[in-house]
């Protein structure tokens, strides 16, 4: 579904920011970008979005090569909902905000048709469609720009930190929004987060980045638990995952709470009995 | 340090008050976190400390916050921030210069700090949250994570007695986020300046915080030493507020061994919790 072969990219002004990075994302995938600040995610999610174009490589999104597909086109294929939603919220009203990028992407569903979707969307997302976007809670912003975002149905949705300046119980409502879609088959993500458990929690595949590169790619769990990469991208590992890893042995498989309590439970059931 | 009795504001024009009936106290040397769900008045109460409100937002206002003995109401904002230094969420809001190092000594020059010593702090100030080699970069090619970084490091510079910072870490990776609240450590431990935060990240705040306090509604939901706090997690969870997992794991173990458990705040804790238990 996204090729990126050998890409590299530099802004004008600085060095290299993405260097050489060759990777797949299969349909139906959840996937992870995770790093420092600075390590170059967010150009590379901008570059499978064709927001910016390869100087050198090819990024490929349902075999076609971003540098060559015109926009609307891509704003079909691929939805961005970026870290903060005031940068892609500019309507007045809820139901103006999802119609307008409807029209934008989707004037192939006709004008009674994108007045369907929004409607749909609206119901989905629990908006009257009367609300005015900056009169909202930032986590309701955040959930008025998903909503666009996904009105379009696009195959691919990334996310750049979508969870930031959010508190607890938004986060998870976008998180699982996001996760029920792409469970059922109807999206592809690709999530850059700094927080490990949100990680943990929803992705499936981890892509480690640091200095432009790609240093590891692999499950979640494998990921986390890899000392010197970790050590390498200044990442930490979630709090129970990091747990386990210096509890050593029998804990290898234990990244949720649950799990880590049932390994001490049947030790101390092992030590009983022997007792 | 911070002495807030019965503190309910309303913002002018507005109909709810953003705080109602708050009332806290904290001593100096200090360490004192606030989480709570959006629009629980966690940065009106950031604002009220550093006397911003009501100078700066006016509105209904009631009760008294004193900060070192000065009443926030009687006193200019000017003498105010002498004490207390405040890192906004907003960091463009408050950097005004163009340059870093310029940045730093805007403040330090207002401040009348002497010239011989004006190069020391700076250097402190930059090593502390590690940007020494921002120094001379401008402010405009700089991350929103590094602006966040020169924000803090521009505020230390001054040495306030009271530090209130609102969401400073939510534009930085892990690393950093934890950097800040070491060096946070640091300031309260070695210096003995009062931390107030506010912070989303609950992580870092139950293992740096001795004290936290949960907003919602404009309203103190709870309020205590950090671990009394997290036994409260079950009504934390209802509101929207999670715990960390070390936390939770904590509780899960002791309903399964029956036992009295601490509650955990850093996997440090946990870790010798679990052996224990395996012995």
């Amino acid at each position: 579904m996204i090729k990126l072969e050998n890409v590299s990219f530099a802004y004008a002004a600085a060095g290299p920011t993405v260097e050489n990075l060759s990777f797949h994302v299969e349909k139906g995938e959840f996937v992870a970008l995770l790093g420092a600040n600075g390590a170059g995610k967010t150009t590379t999610v901008k570059l499978i979005d064709g927001l910016i174009k390869p100087t050198k490589g090819r990024v490929l999104v349902n075999g076609e090569d971003t540098a060559k597909t015109r926009v609307s086109r891509r704003a079909r294929q691929v939805g961005f909902l970026f870290q903060n939603p005031d940068r892609q919220i500019c309507k007045n009203t809820v139901r103006e905000e999802i119609a307008f990028g409807l029209r934008a992407a989707r004037g192939d569903l006709g004008e009674d048709g994108i007045k369907n979707r929004v409607e749909e969307t609206l119901a989905a997302f629990h908006f009257t469609g009367e609300e005015e976007p900056f009169s909202l809670s930032r986590g309701q912003r955040q959930r008025v720009a998903l909503a666009s975002v996904l009105a379009v149905e696009p195959q691919i949705l990334i996310l750049d930190e979508p969870t930031t300046g959010l508190d607890y119980s938004e986060c998870c409502h976008i998180m699982d929004t996001i996760s029920r879609m792409n469970r059922d088959g109807q999206v592809t993500v690709v999530m850059v987060c700094h927080d490990m458990e949100v990680v943990l929690d929803y992705a499936q595949r981890a892509l480690v980045m640091a200095g432009g590169r790609l240093l590891g790619d692999g499950p979640v769990g494998k990921i986390f638990r890899d000392r010197e990469l970790m050590e390498r991208a200044s990442v930490l590992p979630p709090q129970i995952t990091g747990l386990a890893m210096r509890l050593g042995e029998g804990f290898e498989n234990a990244d949720t709470a649950e799990e880590l309590a049932a390994v001490v439970m049947r030790r101390r059931e092992g030590r009983r009995k022997q007792a | 340090m911070i002495d807030i009795q019965a503190l309910t504001f309303t913002y002018k024009d507005e109909t709810a008050p953003a705080l109602e009936n708050i009332t806290l106290s904290v001593p100096e040397g200090g360490f004192l976190g606030i989480i709570g769900p959006a629009g629980a008045g966690k940065t009106t109460l950031a604002r009220a400390i550093g006397g911003i409100v009501p100078h700066h937002y006016p509105g209904d206002y009631y009760g008294s916050v004193k900060v070192d003995g000065l009443d926030t109401i009687d006193n200019r904002l000017t003498d105010l921030s002498r004490i207390v230094g405040t890192v906004f969420q907003d960091v463009d809001s408050q950097i005004i210069s163009s340059v870093v190092e310029d940045e730093l000594l805007y403040g330090m020059e207002n401040f009348g700090i002497p010239h011989d010593e004006i190069p020391r702090r700076m250097e402190f100030a930059l090593k502390q949250v590690g940007i020494e080699s921002l120094r001379e970069r401008t402010i405009a090619s700089l991350s929103g994570g590094q602006r966040q970084k020169v924000a803090i490091a521009s505020v230390i510079a001054l040495r306030p007695k009271v530090l209130v910072l609102d969401e400073p870490t939510g534009e930085l990776d892990p690393a950093s986020s934890r950097q800040i609240f070491t060096l946070l450590k640091t300031l309260n431990e070695e210096y003995g300046i009062t931390v107030v935060i506010i912070e989303q990240k609950i992580m870092l705040l139950c293992e740096f915080a001795r004290q936290l306090m949960v907003l919602d509604h404009g309203r103190i939901f709870v309020k205590g030493d950090t671990r009394e706090v997290l036994s409260h997690a079950e009504e934390l969870e209802a509101l929207g507020v999670n715990c960390p997992r070390v936390a939770y794991l904590s509780r899960l173990l002791e309903k399964e061994t029956r036992e009295t458990l601490p509650v955990c705040v850093s996997i440090e804790e946990a870790e010798a919790m679990v052996r224990g238990l395996m012995k």
